[in-house]
C-alpha cells in the first residue's frame, strides 16, 4: 500500500471524470518525480480557478472575478438574440464558428432525472428573468443533440413561447438561417463531443 | 457476405485462434464439448450485434487473469474487404471499429457484418416472456430500418428518465413534476409511436413468410399448419392520451404501465396460442420459421444474406426436420456447431477441429 498522502491523491485524481484507478497512480508518480514549484504551479493553478472563477451574472457562463464576462460585457453583441447552449464548451463552439454576433445564456446542464437534474438544478429561472423586458425577440435553443439534450429545448420552447417572439432549434447537421458554414462547424464540434463507445 | 478471416486473442479460452472459413460455403467446427465451438459463433455475433446471443456478460467473455479481449474480423460484401475490430475489457465499455473507424451505433456494425442467428435457446422466443419476442423484431428492425436503432435508444432512454422522474415523485404529481413529466411523455410518444408502427409493419410484412416456413419445416402443406402472428399493443388508442390517463397509477407504482416496451407479438398455431398451447415441437419449428422468414427479409434488404450461425440446432430436432431446415437455410457462408452427425442433405462443408483443451494448453483453430 502507498503511503497516506500519496494515496489521497491518487485517490482525489480517480474522482475525475474519465480517469480510472491505474491513470490516477500515473498521475500522482508523475507529480512525485516533479520538482517541488512545477508541482505547486498546478495546485496554485486549482486554487486560483476556484477563488477567481466566477459565473457571469447575465449569462452565466464562466467569467473572472465577479464581473461580467467578455461577450456581455461587449456592447457591439446584439442583445436580442439569445443562443441557448448546456455547457460552456459548448459556448467556445458556436463562438469559433464565428457566425453568431448575439448573446448566450449557459444552462449548465440538461434534464436528466437520473442525475437529480430537473429545471430548478438548470439555470432556466435566470433566462426567464432574461426575456421578461422584450428586448429578446429570438432564442436559439442549441442544446446537445442527445435524448436530454432534446427534452430539454422541448421543455424550453414550452417555456419561452408564450415570452418570445421567436424560438428555434438547430438540430445537428440542420443549417440555420441558410447559414451553411455556422451548421457544419457545430456539426463538427457536436460529432466530436458526442462521441462515445459502444456498450456491451 | 461473408468473413474471410476472424482472429481471436484472449477471448474467452482462446489465448490465440484463427479461423479462415469460406465465405460463400459452409464451415462445421468439430471438437469436444467445453472446447469453445460455441464460443466462435458467439465472437461472429459479437462482431455484429455488440453483444453475446448467449447473454454473457463482458468479463466471461475475457480470458481468465487478462484485462482485455480482441476480436477481428475480415468481412467480404461485394468483393469489398472491411475489418471489424472489438476490445473487450473488464473495467471499461467494449471499444468497437469498422475499417479503423469507431462504432457509434449498431447500425455502423450491421452495415458491414450482419448474422442470423439459430441457437437451441431460440424456443423461448416462442415459449418465454414478451421481451424475448420484441428483441426478435426490434433485431430484425435495427438490419432492416435505418432510423430504428436511434429510436430503440431513444426508447429505452425516456423511459428511464421518466421512471427516475416518477421516483422522485414519491406518489405526488406537483405542478413542476407534471409539467417535466409533460416534455418526457412527449418525446415517448413520438419515438415509441414511430417504433410500435415500424414493428407492425414488419410483423404484416413477415407473416406470409413465416407460414410458408412453418408448413415447410412441419412438412405438411401449407393449409393444415397455420401459423400466424399478431402485434399486442399494451394500450387502446393513441400512445400520449393513454400515458396521460395512466399517469395516477405509474407515479403510485413507479414504472410506465404502457408503451412498446410492454407489447407483445401473439403467435398462433392452427388458432390456438403457441406461447401456451403448443408441443415442443411446434414451438421449435415456429421459432425457426420466424428467424427463417426475417433472415429471408434481412437478405432482401441488404442484397446479400447476413452470415448464418447455426448452434447445435440439430440435436433438438429429429431427423426430418433437420434435413427440412437444411432445405430451407438459403445460400450464402455458413458456421456450423453440432453435437450430433449432421443432416445427410448437408453435402458440401469444410470442417474445422478445434483442438481440445487440456492440461494447460490453450485452444487454437485449424483448419483440417
Ligand atoms: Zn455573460
Amino acid at each position: 500500500m502507498y503511503p497516506g498522502p500519496l494515496r489521497n491523491l491518487i485517490d482525489e485524481f480517480a474522482r475525475l471524470p474519465g480517469i480510472g484507478p491505474k491513470n490516477a497512480a500515473r498521475l500522482a508518480f508523475f507529480l512525485l518525480r516533479t520538482p517541488r514549484d512545477e508541482a505547486e504551479r498546478l495546485s496554485s493553478a486549482i486554487r486560483e480557478m476556484k477563488e477567481r472563477t466566477t459565473f457571469c451574472p447575465i449569462c452565466c457562463s464562466v467569467a473572472e472575478g465577479g464581473q461580467l464576462c467578455p461577450i456581455c460585457a461587449d456592447d457591439r453583441r446584439d442583445p436580442s438574440v439569445i443562443c441557448v447552449v448546456q455547457d460552456p464548451r459548448d459556448l467556445m463552439v458556436v463562438e469559433r464558428s464565428g457566425s453568431f454576433a448575439g448573446r448566450y445564456h449557459v444552462l449548465h446542464g440538461g434534464l436528466s432525472p437520473l442525475e437529480g437534474i430537473g429545471p430548478e438544478q438548470l439555470k432556466i429561472a435566470e433566462l426567464e428573468a432574461r426575456v421578461q423586458d422584450g428586448v429578446v425577440t429570438e432564442v436559439i435553443l442549441c442544446t446537445n443533440p442527445n435524448v436530454e439534450g432534446d427534452t430539454t429545448a422541448l421543455y424550453l420552447s414550452r417555456l419561452l413561447r408564450p415570452k418570445v417572439a421567436k424560438v428555434t432549434k438547430i438540430a445537428a447537421g440542420v443549417p440555420v438561417g441558410g447559414d451553411l458554414e455556422y451548421a457544419d462547424e457545430m456539426t463538427l464540434g457536436r460529432a466530436l463531443e458526442g462521441r462515445r463507445d459502444l456498450e456491451a | 457476405m461473408g468473413i474471410t478471416r476472424l482472429e481471436l486473442v484472449n477471448y474467452r479460452i482462446f489465448e490465440r485462434g484463427l479461423l479462415e472459413p469460406d465465405p460463400h460455403g459452409t464451415t462445421v467446427l468439430v471438437g469436444l464439448n467445453g472446447t469453445g465451438k460455441t464460443s466462435v459463433l458467439e465472437a461472429i455475433g459479437y462482431l455484429a450485434t455488440a453483444r453475446s446471443f448467449r447473454g454473457a456478460t463482458r468479463e466471461h467473455l475475457i480470458r481468465q487473469g487478462i484485462e482485455d479481449a480482441y476480436l477481428h474480423a475480415t468481412v467480404e460484401r461485394h468483393d469489398r474487404p472491411s475489418t471489424v475490430n472489438a476490445q473487450i475489457s473488464r473495467m471499461a465499455p467494449a471499444r468497437m471499429t469498422v475499417n479503423h473507424q469507431p462504432v457509434r451505433t449498431r447500425r455502423d456494425l450491421a452495415d458491414v457484418l450482419a448474422v442470423t442467428t439459430f441457437a437451441p435457446e431460440d424456443i423461448n422466443v416462442v415459449r418465454g416472456g414478451p421481451a424475448g419476442r420484441r428483441d426478435v423484431l426490434d433485431d430484425a428492425l435495427v438490419l432492416l430500418e435505418p432510423t430504428a436503432g436511434g429510436l430503440l435508444e431513444t426508447v429505452d432512454r425516456v423511459l428511464r428518465q421518466r421512471n427516475a422522474l416518477l421516483k422522485q415523485a414519491k406518489g405526488r404529481l406537483t405542478p413542476e413534476i407534471t409539467s417535466t413529466l409533460d416534455v418526457w411523455d412527449e418525446r415517448l410518444q413520438a419515438a415509441g409511436t414511430s417504433l410500435i408502427t415500424l414493428r407492425e409493419t414488419l410483423v404484416d410484412d413477415l407473416q406470409d413468410e413465416v407460414q410458408r416456413a412453418y408448413a415447410a419445416l412441419a412438412g405438411a402443406p401449407v393449409r393444415d399448419e397455420r401459423a400466424t402472428m399478431d402485434y399486442e399493443r399494451s394500450f387502446s388508442g393513441d400512445l400520449g392520451t393513454a400515458l396521460l390517463a395512466n399517469r395516477d397509477d405509474d407515479a403510485r407504482r413507479i414504472r410506465t404501465g404502457v408503451g412498446p416496451h410492454r407489447d407483445d407479438l401473439r403467435l398462433e398455431i392452427n388458432h390456438r396460442d403457441a406461447r401456451t398451447e403448443a408441443s415442443q415441437g411446434e414451438q421449435r419449428c415456429l421459432a425457426l420459421a420466424l428467424r427463417l422468414a426475417i433472415h429471408q427479409r434481412v437478405t432482401a434488404r441488404l442484397g446479400t444474406p447476413p452470415v448464418l450461425l447455426l448452434d447445435d440446432v440439430f440435436s433438438e430436432l429429429d431427423p426430418d426436420r433437420s434435413r427440412r431446415l437444411v432445405n430451407e437455410l438459403p445460400e450464402g457462408q455458413t458456421v456450423i456447431t453440432s453435437a450430433v452427425p449432421l443432416p445427410s442433405n448437408v453435402t458440401s462443408a469444410t470442417v474445422v477441429a478445434i483442438e481440445d483443451i487440456g492440461g494447460g494448453r490453450h485452444g487454437s483453430l485449424r483448419s483440417i
